[in-house]
């Protein structure tokens, strides 16, 4: 297992790249969600496809979750970037990066990309939104239920999930109510600092935008349309919030396809 | 390698043991230290092991059997329900397939 230090966390890192004696084509960065995610929902999924297809793939846990430290404090969405930030600088990635983001690891992701336009390549952003008042007011909705519903009232909420959603799912709401108990996450993230459509716009390079066609979050994809310069989304019938677990190869195919289709233009020196 | 461990065999028997005391090691930390495994043992159900914790094990697979072993691979090829109901026998069957293919090759 390998942790990196950045100083101010400890963060579960792994990676996987192209078959020996391969020089990666570029370096894409794996970003997952809020509370029950881990790097591990990259890892068994596209993460070995990227990697044969001779992408350098980084993943991480993020603070909190998985194998990464879990401070008590710290939990808003700034000091995620600052965390992302942070460990290219201590990996020594210094060019241009693919962003992944899952979910909520899409609008840190799409932080990042705001921060430093130059050094992000291309953004592919699963079931994710930039960070907006409105984004900022539904997920303070969804983390006050699980403070008061879940963390406050335990065995109840989880009986309700066991006889509803099955045993894994209950074991998952049980990580996500300790995460929540133990840290200021759930008061954090709503009170984050969100972007303003300037902010927004400039992100400059190719985004993709992948969504379950039964989830609510196909409502954002006009939002991304009038503010990005190249934009571009896909939607999977059939499919909720979970798309990227439960359709891996058609969510990673897109992506790939992108991350192809820009690299192999930088490698031919075309912008 | 841990000079402690016995040498690598592609047989059921040698991985099984293998396995069994890699999972022992992740349940450790569980404070888990008499879980019974066998062929037929779940990782979800009997171990409770969530998705990390085999990120975990295919480090430790790695450090046991080099590239030979490809956990994560072999899980990618999976659907989320098979995974869920993955058993340590076929993880077994998989090992010894890969040992005794790179042999071959």
């Amino acid at each position: 297992m390998a942790i990196v230090d950045t100083g101010d966390i400890r963060l579960h890192v792994q990676r996987m790249g192209p078959a020996e004696g391969r020089t990666p084509l570029a370096t894409v960065v794996l970003v997952h969600g809020l509370l029950t995610d881990s790097l591990a929902s990259y890892y068994f999924t596209v993460a070995p496809a990227f990697a044969a297809s001779g992408l350098d793939v980084v993943m991480y846990d993020l603070r909190g979750h998985g194998r990464s430290g879990r401070p008590a404090g710290g939990y808003t969405l700034d000091h995620n970037i600052d965390d992302l930030e942070a460990l290219l600088d201590r990996l020594a990635i210094t060019g241009p990066v693919h962003l992944v983001g899952n979910s909520y690891g899409g609008t840190i992701a799409f932080g990042y990309a705001a921060r430093h336009p130059e050094r992000t390549a291309s953004l592919s952003l699963i079931e994710s939104e930039p960070a907006t008042a409105a984004w900022a007011a539904k997920l303070g909705g969804i983390l006050h239920r699980v403070v008061t519903e879940l963390a406050r009232n335990e065995p109840e909420a989880i009986a309700w999930v066991t006889a509803n959603h099955g045993r894994n799912t209950a074991r998952l709401a049980r990580g996500a109510a300790r995460l929540v108990r133990e840290t200021s996450l759930g008061r954090d993230i709503p009170a984050s600092r969100v972007l303003t459509e300037d902010q927004i716009s400039v992100v400059r390079c190719p985004v993709l935008g992948v969504y379950g066609g039964d989830s609510d979050m196909v409502e954002v994809v006009p939002l991304k349309e009038t503010l990005l310069a190249d934009y571009r989304s896909v939607v999977l019938p059939g499919h909720e919030h979970s798309v990227l677990v439960e359709a891996a190869g058609t969510v990673g195919g897109h992506i790939l396809e992108l991350i192809h289709s820009v690299s192999g233009a930088r490698a031919a020196g075309v912008r | 390698m841990n000079p402690t461990e016995p040498e690598v065999r592609a047989d059921e028997e040698a991985v099984l043991a293998d396995l069994a005391r890699m999972l022992r090691t992740l349940l450790e930390e569980y404070g888990d230290d008499d879980a019974e495994i066998g062929m037929s043992t779940t990782f979800n159900r009997d171990l409770e092991l969530e998705s990390i914790d085999l990120v975990t094990l295919a480090g430790l697979l790695e450090e046991r059997y080099g590239k030979r072993v490809n956990f994560a691979e072999f899980l990618a090829g999976m659907e989320f329900d098979e995974i869920i109901e993955l058993t340590v026998g076929r993880l077994v069957e998989y090992v010894v397939w890969s040992l005794k293919a790179t042999e071959a090759g």
